[in-house]
């Protein structure tokens, strides 16, 4: 992921330099990393920010970015692979996107099984030592859900186009949606790894009535996770600080020693002969 | 006099051995640049498009799902003498790397990366020593030097070589772990332990003795 970042900067460059150019210069701490997430089943896509085409034949069912965006209002646009921009299947003009934030644009269904695009805004908060986070959305057109893990709810009644989260023991988890307030199961069950330090985002996609029902999913690592310390001794055997008994020990033999040796100097030299 | 005097001189002769051997004591950091370039290293790059925009890196939005580890087994330090059993851990209720309980014993951290993986730190620690069971395994950790081997016995019972590049001592204070626990940069084998000066009342030392090894 490291090494794409120069990419996406230079592709985010082209796209700002090419067709925002009017846009405000923003600081860092106004430009958001974004993720585009494909949740429309079966049907491939160009996205278009601006006007430009930032993505070619975007399949379903893939993340693209992250897309560093300056805080501003975009006009983003998704049509099928080759067409103009003017005949979208999906589109939104004013498509607001916050400064200094991870967010993941979603292409998906709504309830109503019409296509949507939803930006999410990513909890990328530090997570506890050993910890990692779930977040899941529901972006299917399906009903209310509730999400288990090892058969028990985590999350209930979550509807599209939300989202529920936890921060969770680092490892597998055991995951399967039911439908809200039954054992009926949709999807899974699903083994999910949630590693240290990450941020897992599972989205719920496609249409229960289309029979297209899946799981797509993106991993926003660097949320910390690390240990906060090492204790790795109790002895004190290993002990490295300058020895300062020993050597205040010396020093006053030494004082002795010499007050003694110039008492001794100071006398007649018969005194030392006695 | 001349016995007195003859005593003084052998207090002075012993202070300055104490003092030669102070300050003569081999540095507690070596290879620290070693240790930030191996932590920031990126994999090599695809070769990219030669015509055209960067195209936006696109990846399957697949659902991460728990992939084989590797976990250590044994860890053999020739130059030292030492060979450890190793076992898995994490973390305990403080956040705090949980050492295992006997002082023979060295801990995996089995939430970062195990042996072979291509990117990050595979962090073993253990004690340095202990109040109720003396001397442990890392007893001699910091006395390792840059060249000497590491050996590292995975559960596939293959042996996996290792060479010592870096020994740094940092004060436990303001340390952040995150960059040797981290699954990026260079595939490293990171060894801690404690060190510096030991606070009895507190029964624990100021530093960790942190050493960096890479793959042969």
């Amino acid at each position: 992921m490291k090494t794409a970042i120069p990419r996406v900067l230079a592709a985010a460059a082209l796209v700002l330099g090419t067709t925002v150019g009017a846009a405000p210069f923003a600081s860092a701490a106004e430009v958001s990393m974004v993720s585009v997430v494909h949740g429309i089943p079966g049907q491939p896509v160009d996205v278009y920010v601006n006007g430009a085409k930032t993505l070619d034949k975007f399949e379903p069912s893939t993340v693209a970015g992250p897309l560093e965006l300056a805080a501003g209002t975009y006009d983003v646009a998704l049509t099928k692979p080759g067409e103009p921009v003017g005949s979208a299947i999906l589109r939104n003009q004013a498509l607001s996107v916050p400064g200094g934030k991870n967010l993941s644009l979603a292409a998906h269904l709504d309830a109503a099984a019409k296509p949507a695009l939803t930006a999410f805004v990513n909890d990328t908060a530090a997570v506890a030592a050993g910890q990692a986070r779930l977040i899941v959305r529901h972006a299917a057109a399906a009903p209310a859900v509730d999400v288990r893990a090892g058969g028990k709810p985590v999350f209930t009644g979550l509807t599209n186009p939300k989202e529920a989260k936890a921060d969770l023991p680092a490892g597998a988890v055991e995951a399967d949606v039911v439908l809200a307030g039954t054992s009926t199961v949709v999807l899974g069950p699903q083994s999910v790894n949630l590693k240290a330090g990450s941020a897992t985002i599972v989205y719920a996609i496609g249409s229960a009535e289309g029979k297209t029902l899946g799981l797509a999913s993106q991993v926003v690592d660097g949320l910390g996770g690390a240990p906060t310390g090492m204790p790795a001794g109790t002895g004190g055997a290993a002990d490295t600080s300058a020895p300062w008994p020993l050597l205040s020990g010396f020093a006053l033999l030494l004082v002795a020693a010499t007050a003694a040796l110039r008492r001794r100097s100071a006398r007649p030299a018969g005194d030392v002969a006695r | 006099m001349r016995r007195v005097g003859g005593f003084a001189a052998v207090l002075v002769l012993a202070g300055v051995l104490i003092a030669v051997w102070w300050t003569g004591r081999p540095a507690p950091t070596v290879g620290a640049q070693a240790v930030r370039a191996l932590q920031s290293a990126s994999p090599p790059t695809p070769a990219s498009a030669p015509f055209g925009a960067p195209a936006v890196p696109t990846v399957a939005a697949t659902v991460p799902t728990p992939q084989p580890v590797t976990a250590p087994r044994t860890l053999t330090l020739p130059s030292l003498g030492v060979t450890a059993a190793v076992e898995p851990t994490g973390v305990d209720e403080r956040g705090e790397f949980a050492v295992p309980p006997s002082v023979d014993v060295v801990g995996w951290y089995r939430l970062g990366p195990g042996l072979d993986e291509p990117t990050g730190s595979v962090v073993l620690g253990g004690h340095v020593d202990s109040a109720t069971d003396g001397p442990g395994a890392f007893r001699r950790l910091a006395e390792l030097e840059p060249g000497d081997e590491a050996l590292v016995t995975g559960q596939d019972g293959g042996e996996r070589r290792y060479r010592v590049v870096a020994r740094e001592q940092r004060p436990k204070q303001d340390l952040d772990l995150a960059p040797y626990f981290a699954r990026d940069g260079a595939p490293r084998l990171t060894l801690f332990t404690c060190g510096g000066d030991f606070d009895s009342g507190a029964r624990s030392y100021s530093d960790n003795v942190i050493v960096t090894a890479v793959p042969v």
